[in-house]
């Protein structure tokens, strides 16, 4: 028995052995080549389309700016008139003003309902369902989801028949439409799928036995989800910030459409200023935007290990 | 004794299917009860409805006398080691030790003095006391067992139910969590309910044992009563040490399972299993047949494991049937046999269990 067995052992686990020695002999310069293969198309591309374009837009902001053409003459004197403009640097705290407002909405919103579709809903395939069902809206172009708010919140539209019907109002409610309100309301519409998407999956990868645990000893629905739940969820939460922050900061379309041309964010700004070829100008504010969402990012960074808990 | 946990009738369906048939146990105070059965025998709910994670469709739970229908978990004072353990991913070990005596609804520890001394005596009962600053990914799988258990305890907790508590950790480390759990309860003198599906762990950590089959209470007893005389064929199908003949006793006293026939006690004739434990066996080579007093079955050696202190023999029967015998190493050399060859399996009626339907 034993000397059988030794015969249909050996040969097998020899050649095995030789396998390995073929594939790992040649393997570490392979590895590296098949690594470097991998990696060059991604690098090549962001070198070419992110890195220099930044550097170029650094660069040009620095330019002297003629009337109807650009010299590449150093100066600061766009960034001095930036600065020194009321409406330009008013521009820039209204960005951020509606930035943070938008932020606010869609986390109050958004919280919510992915609270219920994370862990309210226990069937997966449901759970999916319902986050689809989410993203269907996306299924029209952006700008008809945009505009479609005008009908809704305009002087004759549905929001004012509605409430002058039901006489709460004698008046139609002009703020409505072409003010900030506006313009938040769209946003946050546009936006807060993509706080709820992270925040729910987070929420989905909570260990129920984490609930059921914390509640056997002894704590009630609000403690534990104010010491188990939100904590747990914090990293979706702050993922979630970092989709809409990106978005809102860099937002033109829907402040253009739904301010009136009231309402002009930094985005508003670098429009205009390219479509009247004031490219140096325009440059300082994709600068100064650029900065302001790279702080956003690092601060919000700063909350959550991301590389630890995704 | 006296009883701390009743549970009477307790019946459990989810749809279609019942969990737990109507079950009653009495738990006592200050005991270790190892609660054995195959997955799908209702030892999972049996615990969730004790914990008050489910609630019982007919039957009630008594803790000290008082009915639990009306306790939600929290009030209870049950405490539910689960098995995954359940740590607070995000919280430190300390603070994973306090988190009951600090969050609990009712009379919440503020005092942060006490607190810290409180959670500190618990982590050093369980030999943790140097990892309090730890995060959970920072300690082994051994330490996480000893911080769910020490969350548990610090609350004071009148019985402890443990959900296979030492399934997630490798065969050494169970070993010595074994111990550490009997003497962790053995100072603490309250009652522990350890939920297990290896047979080996139930009797070793119970002072009784309680088999579960089917959502019904198959047998509670002392380890020794329930590995030596389990109450029924399932019971010993559970111990996973027997070998099993179906078949039929008649008049004469001979039991006739297929092709083979055993001694056995004598009575009516009846339909019944008849179990011979692994190590109750012994293998002699067929000529050697006449000079044995025991009756046996004639089977082909397949193959063997040897475990250390112990050797498996696996054995073919004549209906096809794999048999196992196990010889103790302690004062002998592993018996050497011919794969294919056949051999006579032999033991004494006396060993023999037979139970009738």
């Amino acid at each position: 028995m034993d000397a059988s067995r030794g015969n249909d052992v050996l040969p097998e686990s020899a050649t095995a052995e030789e396998g390995v020695k073929t594939e790992s002999g040649g393997g570490d310069s392979s590895a590296r080549r098949i690594t470097a293969m991998l990696i060059a198309p991604g690098t090549i591309w962001m070198l070419l389309f992110l890195v220099v374009p930044m550097l170029m837009m650094v660069y040009v902001s620095f330019w002297t700016q003629k009337t109807f053409s650009i010299e590449p003459t150093l100066t600061v004197k766009s960034w001095v008139a930036f600065f020194s403009s009321e409406t330009y640097f008013a521009a820039l705290l209204r960005t951020i003003k509606i930035w943070l407002i938008v932020l606010a909405t869609t986390f109050a919103l958004g919280y919510p309902t992915a609270l219920f579709i994370g862990l309210f809903i226990k069937n997966k395939t449901v759970q999916t369902i319902v986050l689809v069902l989410c993203v269907v809206p996306f299924w029209t172009s952006f700008l008809i989801r945009v505009l479609a708010w005008r009908p809704m919140l305009g002087k004759e539209g549905a929001v004012n028949i509605v409430l002058e019907k039901l006489g709460l109002i004698a008046e139609p409610i002009e703020v409505l439409l072409f003010t900030e309100f506006s313009v938040v309301v769209g946003m946050t519409q546009i936006y807060v799928v993509f706080m709820v998407g992270p925040i729910a999956f987070m929420l989905s990868r909570i260990d129920p036995s984490l609930i059921e645990a914390a509640r056997d000893l002894g704590a009630g629905t609000w403690r534990i989800f104010r010491t188990i739940i939100f904590p747990l969820s914090l990293p979706g939460v702050v993922v979630g910030a970092i989709f809409v922050s990106v978005m809102v900061l860099g937002e033109f379309a829907t402040s253009a459409a739904l301010s009136g041309r009231k309402v002009n964010l930094l985005g508003n700004i670098i429009v205009t200023q390219v479509g009247s070829l004031k490219w140096a100008f325009a440059a300082v504010a994709g600068v100064i935007l650029t900065a302001v969402m790279a702080i956003v990012v690092a601060v919000l960074l700063r909350f959550v290990d991301l590389r630890k808990e995704l | 004794m006296t009883a701390i946990l009743e549970l009477k009738n307790v019946t459990k369906r989810y749809g279609g299917d019942t969990a737990l048939d109507g079950l009653s146990v009495t738990l006592e105070a200050n005991e270790y009860i190892s609660l054995l059965g195959p997955s799908g025998s209702g030892k999972s709910t049996l615990l969730r409805v004790i914990a008050g994670f489910e609630k019982p469709d007919a039957g009630e739970v008594l803790l000290e006398g008082r009915s639990l229908a009306q306790v939600p978990a929290y009030r209870r004072g049950i405490g539910f080691v689960s098995q995954g353990f359940a740590l607070f991913p995000h919280l430190s070990v300390f603070e994973n030790v306090a988190f009951g005596l600090r969050n609990r609804e009712d009379d919440p520890l503020q005092d942060a003095a006490e607190l810290r001394r409180r959670v500190d005596e618990m982590l050093a009962l369980v030999g943790l006391s140097d990892l309090g600053e730890r995060g959970i990914d920072q300690i082994s799988g051994g330490q996480k067992q000893r911080v769910a258990l020490a969350r548990t305890l610090v609350a004071d907790p009148k019985i402890i139910l443990l959900d296979e508590p030492l399934g997630a950790l490798d065969a050494n480390l169970r070993a010595r969590m074994r111990v550490e759990l009997r003497r962790i309860r053995q100072q603490l003198g309250i009652t522990f309910m350890h939920v297990t599906g290896n047979e080996e762990e139930a009797l070793a950590m119970g002072d009784r044992v309680a088999v579960l089959d089917s959502g019904r209470l198959a047998q509670i007893s002392d380890p020794d009563s329930v590995y030596n005389r389990p109450q029924s064929a399932r019971v010993a199908k559970f111990l996973n040490c027997y070998n099993m003949f179906e078949g039929r006793r008649d008049e004469g006293g001979a039991f006739h399972a297929g092709v083979s026939s055993f001694a056995c006690s004598p009575g009516a004739a009846a339909a019944g299993v008849y179990c011979v434990r692994f190590d109750k066996i012994r293998v002699v080579p067929l000529q050697g047949l006449s000079e044995d007093g025991g009756t046996g079955v004639r089977a082909t050696f397949i193959t063997s494991e040897y475990a250390g202190p112990r050797i498996t023999y696996f054995f073919r029967g004549a209906d096809g049937k794999v048999l196992e015998v196990e010889y103790h190493l302690s004062h002998r050399r592993p018996d050497e046999f011919a794969v294919g060859g056949d051999y006579w399996l032999s033991w004494s009626p006396d060993e023999a269990l037979v139970y009738f339907q």
